[in-house]
C-alpha cells in the first residue's frame, strides 16, 4: 500500500476454499488500515477504495460478499456511493454496511432506505466487525456453493440433453403413467409434433400399445428387449416403431426412457424378403408340380409304350415258335437258324419290356401307405421266386435274422429278388454263395447282400444302377434293368443303394432303409 | 358252343381258334375287333344275335376296353348267366379289381410261349364251357 496507488488488493494465502471478496471504502488511509487489520483474520480477499468513485469502479470488476462503506467522505459521501452501487445491476444485491461515527435517526433512516443491511459505529469493536462481516462471508460462501451446485446441475442437465439430442433414435422420458416429461428433437421429427406439444402429453397417443416395463433396473439391469409397435404421427399416419425401454428410479418416482426407431425400412426389407421367399416357394412348388407332371406323363408314356409294344412282340414270339413247330423237319438248317434268331430276339425284346414295366411300377410315386414288413418273410419270398435258378446253379443262399421295418412289401421283394438273382447270375467258377444280413445304424437299417461272384470294377459302381446298363455281353443273360429297379425301389422306400466290390473278390450290395 | 370274342389282335384270334381246335371244341366265334362293336353286340345279344356260351374279352381294345364291354353286358339281362373272362397279356391290379367288380368270372393271361398258350388257354376255355365257373381256375394275375 503506497501513495498514488488508488486501490490495494490484499490477497491472502490461497485457502482450501475460494476466497470471497470484501470491499472496504474509506477516505482515511488509517481507517482503511485499521479495517484491514481487523478483517485480516477472516482470510478473505480485501479490496480497498479511498473514495466513492474508486468503490464504484471496483464494483464494476468484482462481486463482493459485502461492502463496508464510510459515510463521511469528501466529494461523494457514503450514501451517494451506496445509491450509485445499488443502481447497478451487478451490485444491486450486494450487502452494504455503513461505517459512521454518528448515531442519528436521520442517517439510519437514509441508510436503510438505500439498502444498507447494517450500521457499524465508530469506534469499531473488532470482534463485532469480524462477526458481522463473517455472516456475509458465510452467506456468500453458501451462495457460491449453491450457484456452483446449480451450475453443476445445469451442466449435467445440458450434458444429458446433449446425449439425448445426439441419440440416433427418438427418445422420450415418461413417468409410469406414460406422461411425457422430456423428449429429444428426434421425437419431434419422428412424430411430427412440436416439443411443447409433446411434453405433458401421454406416450399412448404416439404408441398406443406402449406399456410401462414391469421389471426395473434395480431388479434386473438388463436392457429391455426390443419391441415392435405401431407409431402414430401427428398427421394420423402410422409407421412400424421399434422401441426399447429402460426405467430408473428418481425422487419423483419411476421414470421410463423409451427409445423409438422408425422401422419402416427394416419392415419394408423384411416384407420384401418375405415376398421373395414366397415367390421362390411358389416357383419351387410350380417347378415341382411341372416336374411331377412331366414325370407322371413320362411314366404313363413309358407304361403305355411298354404295354402296347408287348402285344405285337408277344405275337411275333408265339408265331415264330408256332411256325418252327409246324415246319419242323422241313426246313434247311439255315432257315431254322433264321427262324430261331427271330424268336430269340423277339423273346429278348419281350423280356426287356417286362423288366421296363417292372421298373416303372417300382418307381411309381403313387401314394401307398407303408406297413410293417417282416424282412425275413420278404427274403423268403424272394428266395422262393428264385428257386429254379438256385437249384440249377447249386447256389447257397444264407439269410441272417432280418428286422421288421415300415416299408412297401412289393418293391422290397423286388429289391431282394433282384439282388439275390444278380449275386447268383454273376457267379464265378465256384458255386454261388449268397449271404443276406442287416445291421442297425442311427438312420435305420443297412441290409447287405454279399456274394462270391465275379465282382464289379469300382469304376462302374454308379454306372450299373442306370436303366439298360450292362457290363456283360450275351454270355450273361440280363435286361440291364435289374439294378435300376433296385435303386428305384430303395429310393421309393426312402433309402439308397450302393455296392462295395472289386473284380474277383465278390460284391456286397448294401441298401440303407429307414426303420 | 358259341363264343363272344372281343379281340383286336387277329393273331390272338387265330391262336385261340387253334387252341379250341386242339381241345376238340366245336365252337362258333363271334369276333369283334373294337370295343365299340363289342359293346353294341353285347347290348343286342338275344335280340339280333344269339346269346353266347362264353364271353372272352381282351382288356385293351380300340375305342374302349374290357370293362366297358362288361358294363354293357351287365345291362343286358340275357347275358347275366353267361360266364365272362378277360383274356389279356397283362392286367394292372386296379384294372383287375375294376373288372371283378363288373362281374368278370376269371382272367386268362396270354402266355408268350406257343405250347403254353395252346395248353393253358385251351384248358381254361374248355373248363369254362363245360360248366365251370370262376372256381374252375380261380382268379389270375400276371
Amino acid at each position: 500500500m503506497t501513495a498514488g496507488t488508488p486501490t490495494m488488493a490484499v490477497k491472502p494465502a490461497a485457502g482450501p476454499e475460494a476466497k470471497v471478496k470484501l470491499l472496504l471504502v474509506d477516505d482515511d488511509p488509517d481507517n482503511l488500515l485499521a479495517l484491514q487489520a481487523i478483517l485480516e483474520p477472516l482470510s478473505q480477499e480485501l479490496i480497498l477504495a479511498r473514495n466513492g468513485t474508486e468503490a464504484l469502479r471496483m464494483c464494476l470488476d468484482h462481486d463482493f460478499a459485502a461492502i463496508l462503506l464510510d459515510v463521511r467522505m469528501p466529494e461523494m459521501d457514503g450514501f451517494e456511493t451506496a445509491e450509485l452501487i445499488r443502481s447497478r445491476k451487478r451490485s444491486l444485491q450486494t450487502p452494504i454496511l455503513f461505517v459512521t461515527a454518528y448515531r442519528s435517526d436521520e442517517q439510519l433512516f437514509r441508510g436503510y432506505n438505500l439498502g444498507a443491511v447494517d450500521f457499524l459505529f465508530k469506534p469499531i469493536v473488532p470482534e463485532i466487525l469480524q462477526s458481522k462481516v463473517n455472516v456475509f462471508v458465510e452467506l456468500r460462501r453458501s451462495e457460491q456453493l449453491l450457484r456452483r451446485k446449480a451450475e453443476e446441475l445445469e451442466r449435467t442437465e445440458q450434458r444429458f440433453r446433449a446425449v439425448l439430442e445426439a441419440a440416433p433414435d427418438a427418445m422420450v422420458i415418461t413417468n409410469q403413467a406414460g406422461v411425457i416429461e422430456l423428449a429429444n428433437s428426434g421425437a419431434d421429427t419422428l412424430f411430427g409434433f412440436s416439443r411443447e406439444a409433446l411434453i405433458g402429453c401421454n406416450i399412448h397417443s404416439l404408441l398406443p400399445a406402449w406399456e410401462c416395463p414391469e421389471d426395473h433396473p434395480a431388479v434386473s439391469p438388463k436392457p429391455a428387449a426390443e419391441q415392435r409397435l405401431i407409431g402414430y404421427r401427428d398427421d394420423g399416419s402410422t409407421f412400424p416403431a421399434e422401441i426399447t425401454r429402460n426405467s430408473f428410479h428418481t425422487a419423483e418416482g419411476l421414470l421410463i426412457t423409451t427409445a423409438i426407431r422408425d422401422a419402416t425400412d427394416q419392415a419394408d426389407a423384411e416384407a420384401k424378403i418375405q415376398k421373395i421367399n414366397l415367390e421362390l416357394e411358389k416357383r419351387v412348388a410350380e417347378r415341382t408340380a411341372e416336374l411331377r407332371y412331366s414325370n407322371d406323363a413320362l411314366r404313363q408314356f413309358a407304361w403305355a409304350a411298354s404295354h402296347d409294344l408287348q402285344e405285337p412282340i408277344r405275337t411275333v414270339v408265339t408265331y415264330s415258335q408256332w411256325l418252327a413247330r409246324l415246319m419242323e423237319g422241313r426246313l434247311e438248317s439255315k432257315e431254322s437258324k433264321m427262324l430261331a434268331t427271330i424268336e430269340e430276339h423277339a423273346s429278348r425284346l419281350n423280356q426287356l419290356l417286362g423288366a421296363l414295366r417292372q421298373y416303372i411300377q417300382v418307381s411309381d410315386s403313387g401314394h401307398h401307405a407303408r406297413t410293417r414288413v417282416d424282412c425275413n418273410a420278404v427274403a423268403k419270398a424272394a428266395i422262393w421266386n428264385l428257386q429254379g435258378m438256385i437249384q440249377e446253379t447249386g447256389a447257397t443262399v444264407d439269410c441272417g435274422p432280418l428286422p421288421t421295418i415300415m416299408a412297401l412289401e412289393l418293391p422290397l421283394v423286388q429289391l431282394f429278388q433282384n439282388l439275390i438273382g444278380n449275386a447268383i447270375k454273376y457267379r464265378s467258377a465256384a458255386a454261388p454263395v449268397v449271404r443276406i444280413s442287416a445291421q442297425e445304424d442311427e438312420n435305420g437299417w443297412v441290409f447287405s447282400v454279399q456274394d462270391n461272384g465275379i465282382g464289379i470294377d469300382p469304376k462302374y459302381r454308379d454306372y450299373i444302377f442306370g436303366v439298360f446298363r450292362r457290363l456283360h455281353g450275351s454270355d450273361k443273360s440280363g435286361t440291364g434293368i435289374g439294378l435300376a429297379i433296385c435303386r428305384a425301389a430303395a429310393e421309393r422306400l426312402g433309402g439308397r443303394i450302393w455296392v462295395e466290390s472289386a473284380p474277383g473278390c465278390g460284391s456286397t450290395f448294401r441298401v440303407a432303409l429307414p426303420a | 358252343m358259341r363264343i363272344f370274342l372281343a379281340e383286336d389282335n387277329l393273331g390272338d384270334v387265330f391262336l385261340i381258334e387253334e387252341a379250341l381246335r386242339r381241345q376238340s371244341l366245336e365252337c362258333e366265334i363271334d369276333h369283334y375287333a373294337t370295343a365299340e362293336e363289342a359293346i353294341r353286340a353285347a347290348e343286342l345279344c338275344g335280340e339280333t344275335s344269339p346269346v353266347p356260351d362264353l364271353m372272352m374279352l381282351d382288356y385293351n381294345l380300340p375305342r374302349g376296353n374290357g370293362s366297358d364291354i362288361l358294363a354293357a353286358a351287365s345291362r343286358n339281362p340275357r347275358l347275366a348267366e353267361v360266364p365272362k373272362v378277360i383274356v389279356t397279356s397283362f392286367l394292372q391290379p386296379e384294372e383287375m379289381a375294376h373288372a371283378v367288380k363288373l362281374g368278370v368270372h376269371g382272367v386268362i393271361t396270354k402266355p408268350v410261349d406257343f405250347e403254353a398258350f395252346m395248353r393253358d388257354v385251351g384248358a381254361k376255355i374248355a373248363a369254362m364251357l363245360r360248366g365251370g365257373s370262376a372256381k374252375a381256375f380261380g382268379m389270375e394275375g400276371d
